[in-house]
């Protein structure tokens, strides 16, 4: 949900594109040529059943899933592999995938916070380093991005003292603090205790408010219907339907789409826009 | 009931053993820990041979009994020219050996981070010894020390074999008494119990020593 | 520094009843050990407190001594009380009362992992205490416990090697002999490495084996 002035007729940066995108696990393909793309501000929402392949696309985008076959470009440049002197593709090394990804932060389902550090322990740990800052520049760095997503009070906490809720802050603090150009959000409300999961919507609305480019892979339609710029629906490895909100949920559907949003509504009603 | 009493009258001699028998089992410790931190570090490593090794190590040293590795260093040594004195031999075998399990409980303990941990820390940008330094080791350590007090009590028993080739600890100690006082049930009953209070003395230092870890820091 | 076969050749029969010892002592010290851990982990689920906490006391004092002095204290100190064993009998005693303290502690880890939900529900429709332990918590608890009691086993049958210095005539004791009248210690301890290292892997894969056959039954 960005309001960008004049920009229909001005092309938007494209920091992320997939083309033909294949993985495999074993025999098993779960990723069946994905072309995607990710522009500036565009806050694309992921959605589809399990076992559909989201997650995996998703940590594609940050080669934490080795795709095998096409590629990934993030801001231009390719992710996960480089060309030897044959012209041969290669499996990039460690340092040449974090230049690429530099950029790109993550947010996990499982939080995946340290748990033998505070919450500012968490949150300053790659400022010191990875950015290499002094420990004031990195504690008053840490401490702003902990105020934003509301977690300043409880700096000095340990995530086993804190809610499901309060964690997925934190994480989404971490990731921040870095002051990446593209967040990438695996299910992260998936793992939430129902009453807890606004106040990690909250926080995510006022990133994408706020300008930021995030992929998103979610269940809660009512965030893909109200927030996202482009929804994406993939089923069995391919993307199956993409475009606005109101042209996935209320235009003509593909028929694994309707399955899909008739089971999701069987449940939940979140057409009240 | 009087032969007991005048079992006491060992004590000193004893507590003098049970010095020697705490003093040869940390020194090994020690030196195991080291051991066994490098060969699990082998054992993580992307070089083949080098996993190999540690494994072969492993396998190898938890397979042949402490006794038989003993005996293998204090007398075919001799036959290559080294000669080891028991006490030397003692620790060798006891570090050796307790490093193959070392190795296997820290091994242990770095598999038991969630990978997601990792991955985050990936994600960051955090590199290799960053990651290893700050997230994995603390971790590991807090994962291992339970298994790792374990260790320490039993290197306590283990360190009884060494009697064997003469070392002046607890074991030997106490056969020499029986032999001299002929009242083998109660010193070896008196030794025994020595070393269950020395064992039950460690197990509460190591619950502490948990209890500590586990306030300052959760997981 | 050359290697010379015959000296294990030409004593091939005492050494193979070195290794014959060596299983008699381990296996009848694993069974008496498991049957009598079974026995002690089953009072302690069932018996008053006063049992239960001697049957305690009985498990951590055997688990906190060294085997050896407990050998020590079977063997020579069991005259004084009446109790003259031969050294093979006092092995497998020793074996046997060492092992039954782990075997209690495996067996008493493997009752507590099923869950209380389950025993709620035989309480339920009336089953009796031992139909309980009988049908619903052992069938269960084999496959959880087979990798300890597979490590349990794999401990006692190294132990064996300790056996060797109340003059148990087994591989050990058998070897070190030879070895001290010929000088050739680096067959004998070859020989020995051999010895153990076979009892140790065959004892790991057969682990592994039941595991895979057990646990085929069950879905974990």
């Amino acid at each position: 949900m960005n309001e960008l002035p004049g920009t229909d007729s001005q092309p938007r940066e494209t920091m992320i594109q997939m083309r033909n995108v294949v993985k495999r696990f074993g025999a098993n393909e779960v990723i069946k040529g994905v072309d995607l793309e990710i522009h500036k501000s565009e806050v694309v929402c992921i959605i589809g059943p399990s076992g559909s392949g989201k997650s995996t696309l998703l940590r594609c985008m940050a080669f934490l899933a080795e795709y095998d076959a096409g590629e990934v470009f993030v801001g231009g440049e390719l992710l996960g592999y480089t060309h030897d002197r044959n012209g041969q593709r290669v499996r990039a090394s460690e340092p040449e995938i974090n230049q690429v990804r530099r950029n790109v932060g993550m947010v996990f389902q499982q939080f995946n916070l340290w748990p033998h550090m505070t919450a500012l322990g968490n949150v300053r740990e790659a400022l010191r380093r990875v950015r290499r800052m002094d420990k004031q520049g990195a504690n008053a760095q840490a401490m702003k991005t902990l105020e934003k997503v509301g977690m300043a009070h409880k700096a000095q906490s340990y995530p086993v003292q804190l809610s499901g809720g309060e964690q997925q802050r934190v994480a989404i603090a971490r990731a921040l603090a870095m002051e990446p150009h593209i967040m990438l959000f695996d299910e992260p409300t998936s793992s939430l205790d129902p009453e807890l999961v606004g106040e990690v919507l909250q926080v995510m609305k006022q990133l994408a408010r706020d300008g930021m480019t995030m992929v998103v892979v979610t269940h809660e339609m009512g965030f893909a219907a109200h927030v996202a710029d482009t929804v994406v629906f993939i089923d069995d490895g391919r993307i199956l339907a993409q475009g606005s909100p109101e042209a996935i949920f209320q235009g003509e559907q593909h028929p694994r789409l309707q399955q899909f949003l008739q089971n999701y509504l069987e449940r939940n009603a979140f057409w009240a826009r | 009931m009087e032969t007991l009493l005048s079992m006491l009258s060992t004590l000193p001699l004893l507590a003098g053993a049970a010095f020697a028998t705490i003093s040869i089992s940390l020194v090994s410790l020690v030196f195991a820990f080291f051991l066994g931190t490098g060969i699990c570090a082998m054992r993580f490593s992307r070089v083949a041979p080098l996993r190999w090794l540690a494994i072969a190590h492993v396998r190898f040293f938890r397979g042949v009994p402490l006794l038989v590795q003993l005996l293998m260093l204090y007398y075919l040594l001799p036959s290559f020219g080294i000669n080891l004195s028991s006490l030397a031999a003692a620790i060798i075998a006891i570090s050796v050996c307790s490093s193959a399990y070392v190795a296997e409980i820290l091994r242990g303990g770095f598999l038991g981070i969630p990978p997601g941990q990792l991955e985050a820390a990936r994600m960051l940008g955090l590199g290799g010894l960053s990651t290893l330094a700050r997230i994995q080791v603390p971790q590991a350590l807090r994962l291992t020390l339970p298994a790792l007090v374990n260790e320490v009590i039993l290197v306590i028993k283990a360190s009884s074999l060494v009697s064997v080739v003469g070392v002046a600890e607890l074991t030997r100690t106490a056969q020499n008494i029986a032999a001299s006082t002929y009242k083998p049930l109660e010193i070896y009953f008196l030794v025994g119990a020595v070393y269950f209070v020395i064992n039950i003395l460690l197990a509460r230092l190591g619950v502490l020593g948990e209890r500590r870890l586990a306030k300052a820091h959760q997981s | 520094m050359t290697f010379d076969l015959t000296i294990l050749t030409h004593n091939a029969g005492a050494i193979l009843g070195g290794f014959g010892v060596t299983l008699e002592t381990w296996i009848s010290g694993v069974l008496i050990g498991i049957l009598a851990g079974l026995a002690i982990a089953l009072l302690q689920l069932s018996c008053a407190r006063a049992v239960s906490g001697a049957l305690r006391a009985y498990i951590e004092v055997v688990r906190g001594t060294p085997f050896l002095i407990q050998l020590f204290f079977l063997y020579y100190g069991g005259p004084s009380v009446g109790l003259s064993l031969e050294p093979v009998t006092a092995g497998i005693l020793g074996l046997g009362v060492y092992g039954s303290a782990y075997f209690a502690e495996v067996f008493r880890a493997g009752f507590r992992s099923i869950p209380p939900g389950q025993l709620e529900a035989g309480v339920c429709l009336g089953m009796t205490r031992w139909q309980m332990v009988h049908r619903i918590m052992l069938p269960q608890m084999l496959v959880i416990i087979v990798p300890s009691l597979c490590n349990t086993i794999i401990v006692l049958s190294k132990e064996t090697a300790v056996l060797s210095v109340i003059t148990v005539p087994e591989l050990t004791g058998v070897l070190t002999g030879i070895g001290s009248l010929s000088f050739a210690f680096l067959e004998v301890l070859v020989a020995l490495c051999l010895g153990y290292l076979t009892l140790v892997e065959l004892t790991a894969w057969f682990g592994r084996w039941v595991e895979r056959k057990v646990g085929h039954f069950m879905l974990r």
